[in-house]
């Protein structure tokens, strides 16, 4: 018991530390990029025209007013009242906005993270399976290309097919600006919207899984329960999916728990080729407007994002792997 | 090996439908008979690239958005010599200093408050004295607008300034959007205020999602006639690929992003669109940083204007599409530009400037040395998010170095290269200058004071001469001959070279609505565009040049 107290308390610690220096650095990376809000306000002519008294006026005003010091107190005690101020930009606070994007984002992002794995692991385990022969082969071309495709590629290219060519789908948004008044009508015309992207999505990272999976696989099938299992005349289906795909699942399992922390961070590339309103454009706009509170909002979520899914893969590793569980309690009691 | 085939056939069979796609020829065209009256429409959709927040001047401003929603004084804009009375019945000069401006009776706001005087005295007040945006300049220093006040009728509001104006009536009132007394004598601090705006425009603005779109509706009771489109929505697409292929795809009307020169032939031939060309008064400039040697050498800054190929920049980098900048600063399309300027190529004057400052090949290395020996190597700043830019400053590069300066290009995040360009830290630029600063002639006084052209603290007898000349003038004629005088001394010896004039094509779907009409300096994208032929032809709006 104690052991085990040792371990979480020791990992509880680590997070809170890596915590403390990712909000730190949060507020410190967006200063320490050349221009401030002003150029959000002004164009650079009319910069030039203000008086320092002028400029203090205006970031008084957005409360970047302070000193650097007042400004990250400031900031400190926000996050522990969930207050992140309020962004330049949008006027808005930070928090609204970034709950408003958030929806956006993990509906486009969720389910092309799982498409995008379902389809890597089956098609890597087949692969495996079917090591060396033509369609291997050509299963690996295939992934190979889509792996070096660049995303944003692909989104045009779908576009231009598939919306400019046939009609299809909308060229971009998250949802229309008519609406029938409908919740079923709603539905449907955001899944409509998600077509594409998700598409794009799962294409532009279905390589890396696949991948992943076929030399993991490669890995399990060389190994003696295989032969084992083989042997004992278990179905093809059984031995490829229970005995080499189960084992084989490991890195895979921990590769997606990490990519559940990036999700929130939402996709620049996608985002910006089909003019959808997540996050990933959020930040964007945010850096270019020089937005601090927003940019240390959406950093702030990210952060969180990736140590929650780094607990969440400490904390489900030893049930999908036994062995992690008593080296785990084993090393912390140490 | 058939599944094999099939696989490698979809690259081919991809490409050929994108190709497909980009062809305008195969686009049906059945449906362009149907239509019969595209002057008016119910609902139009145009396609706008960036979010400016609910038209509020404080934060983002995109000039004829918020022109949509609110007035003027006078139209349509400072970029014509004689602006029509709009929001101002009559304006008057009483003397040097004085005007009055009998405003428009009749008029309410669209929340139905009647517009009064009060609301003009509160909005010049308001820029000159409240917190800062572009508009307070031309209120508090050029010009200088001291004391307003109202007649006893209620309509006659008076304007003292504190030296001779006589542009307030063609340039100040031709500028500044009015703002609503009720509303805005109660925002505490208009960079954080998010109510939609209230104007008295020929738009109002119903609704206002962040990064998704605007919804403008018609204003029927506008005093200068009702709309002739009901609704404009204005989707946020801020990928310019995106933007035409919507276009292309039929999901909007229009584009308000102009079509960049590779793009112009996926349009041409395609009966549904047409490409109006029109000239936004922009300049793309190549500014130098007149504060740091060599650039603080005026005949230095007159060898690099003689060096630069404007005209193959034009032919190169634009395929055509654009003006070379040989004559000079501000635009010559502007009322307000002396004629006369010219800024040739002349690359053995410029080599015999460099050679008579000093500036000499001394190593034989190609590239001259400063006047103390010593290598010169310049760098020309740019912003990543302006390809074209980017490699108009490759190819200055070249031509630099067939006179023997060295330079180099660097492309910076967009704003990173602001926040270069507004701390001065530079040797030269490249970027584009709109009309507010290249065809209001009080704007060129402002820009030779703020730091922009010219920084006030520092000497510069000819141009202070002329500016002194400037400010006592009375009349506007006199001004537009002084400011003819300026132009010439500032062409001499330019702090930004004019290298090119950016002809605009806009695209749009004409069988939808072809009632697009050219304000100078706005495009085809205004408001007048979407108010009847009447009141198009009150403020002289012109029919655009449509690309064969």
């Amino acid at each position: 018991m104690n052991r085990r107290f040792s371990y979480f308390g020791k990992k509880l610690f680590q997070y809170t530390l890596v915590l403390f220096v990712a909000i730190s650095i949060n507020f410190g990376l967006p200063r320490l990029a050349p221009g401030d809000p002003l150029l959000y306000f002004f164009d650079e002519s009319t910069i030039k025209e203000l008086t320092g008294a002028q400029k203090q006026e205006v970031l008084d005003s957005v409360g970047l007013g302070g000193t650097l010091w007042e400004q990250y107190i400031q900031y400190l005690k926000g996050i522990f009242t969930w207050d992140f101020g309020t962004s330049i930009k949008y006027a808005q606070p930070v928090t609204e906005v970034i709950a408003d994007k958030l929806l956006w984002t993990v509906t486009l992002i969720l389910p092309a993270l799982l498409l995008s794995a379902v389809i890597g692991v089956i098609i890597g385990a087949y692969s495996a399976w079917n090591r060396g022969r033509k369609r291997d082969i050509g299963f690996l071309t295939m992934m190979l290309t889509f792996q070096a495709v660049p995303g944003f590629w692909i989104g045009m290219l779908f576009i231009a097919i598939f919306a400019v060519q046939l009609g299809w789908f909308p060229t971009y948004g998250a949802v229309s600006i008519v609406q029938d008044g409908t919740t079923w009508g709603f539905i449907k015309d955001v899944a409509w919207h998600l077509v594409l992207p998700i598409a794009t999505l799962s294409i532009a990272t279905v390589g890396s899984n696949y991948l992943l999976t076929r030399s993991s696989m490669l890995e399990s099938l060389g190994q003696d329960y295989m032969t084992m299992a083989e042997a004992k005349g278990v179905t093809k289906k059984t031995l490829i999916f229970n005995h080499g795909l189960r084992n084989a699942l490991l890195p895979i399992y921990t590769q997606f728990t990490m990519s559940l922390g990036t999700l929130i961070g939402g996709s620049v590339v996608v985002e910006t080729v089909f003019s959808y309103p997540g996050i990933g454009r959020l930040l964007y706009e945010s850096v270019v407007a020089r937005d601090f509170p927003m940019m240390q909002g959406v950093f702030l979520m990210i952060t969180f994002g990736v140590i929650a899914a780094n607990i969440f893969a400490d904390l489900t590793y030893p049930l999908i792997d036994p062995r992690a569980k008593s080296s785990a309690v084993h090393k912390g009691g140490q | 090996m058939k599944s094999m085939k099939k696989f490698f056939m979809l690259p081919v069979l991809a490409a050929g439908l994108v190709l497909g796609a980009c062809s305008a020829d195969e686009k049906e065209t059945s449906d362009a008979e149907a239509v019969t009256d595209t002057a008016s429409v119910e609902n139009l959709t145009i396609g706008l690239s960036s979010d400016v927040g609910p038209l509020n001047i404080y934060t983002g401003n995109l000039d004829w958005l918020t022109d949509m929603v609110y007035d003027k004084l006078f139209s349509p804009s400072p970029y014509v010599d004689e602006p029509t009375p709009w929001l101002a019945e009559s304006a008057t000069q009483i003397d040097a200093d004085t005007w009055e401006v009998v405003v428009r009776d009749g008029i309410t706001w669209h929340d139905g408050e009647a517009f009064t005087a009060e609301d003009v005295k509160f909005t010049y007040e308001y820029y000159r004295d409240g917190p800062a945006n572009r508009h307070t300049h031309h209120v508090s220093e050029v010009p200088q607008i001291d004391e307003i006040s109202i007649g006893d009728d209620g309509r006659t509001v008076t304007f003292e300034c504190g030296y001779a104006c006589p542009s307030l009536q063609t340039i100040t009132f031709a500028d500044l959007p009015i703002l609503p007394e009720h509303i805005w004598s109660n925002v505490e601090n208009p960079r954080k205020y998010t109510d939609l705006a209230i104007g008295t425009g020929p738009f109002k603005l119903t609704e206002y999602v962040a990064d998704q779109h605007y919804i403008l509706e018609a204003n029927n009771d506008y005093f200068m006639g009702a709309p002739t489109v009901g609704k404009i929505t204005l989707p946020i697409i801020a990928d310019s690929t995106a933007m035409f292929n919507a276009l292309k795809s039929g999901q909007i009307d229009a584009s308000s992003k102009t079509v960049p020169a590779e793009l112009v032939s996926t349009f041409k031939g395609d009966a549904q669109f047409k490409l109006a060309e029109a000239t936004n008064l922009s300049i793309v400039q190549f500014g130098l940083n007149y504060q740091k040697a060599p650039f603080d050498n005026e005949k230095f800054r007159q060898a690099m204007s003689l060096a630069v190929d404007r005209q193959a920049i034009v032919d190169t980098i634009l395929l055509g599409q654009g003006r070379a900048g040989d004559k000079g600063y501000p635009h010559p399309d502007s009322p307000w530009t002396n004629p006369e300027l010219s800024t040739p190529y002349n690359t053995a004057e410029a080599i015999a400037l460099f050679e008579e400052l000093g500036y000499k090949d001394t190593d034989g290395d190609g590239f001259r040395e400063d006047i103390n020996g010593e290598a010169l190597q310049l760098s020309i700043k740019v912003s990543s998010g302006e390809p074209i830019y980017v490699r108009a400053a490759e190819l200055m590069v070249e031509q630099y170095k067939a006179v023997g300066i060295n330079m180099f290009v660097e492309a910076l995040d967009p704003t990173t290269f602001a926040a270069h360009n507004s701390e001065k830290n530079f040797d030269t630029y490249v970027s584009l200058i709109g009309p507010h600063g290249v065809a209001d002639p009080d704007q060129f006084i402002m820009s030779h004071r703020s730091g922009y052209l010219w920084a006030k603290e520092m000497p510069y007898a000819k141009m202070d001469e002329l500016v002194t000349k400037w400010m006592a003038a009375s009349t506007i004629e006199e001004r537009k001959t002084i400011s003819f005088d300026m132009q010439t001394l500032y062409n001499e010896q330019p702090t930004a070279i004019a290298l090119y004039y950016p002809e605009e094509v806009y695209a749009y779907n004409a069988e939808k609505f072809d009632g697009y009409v050219e304000s100078l300096g706005y495009g085809v994208i205004n408001k007048f565009s979407f108010l009847p032929e009447a009141t198009q032809q009150a403020v002289s709006a012109t029919q655009p040049v449509i690309v064969e």
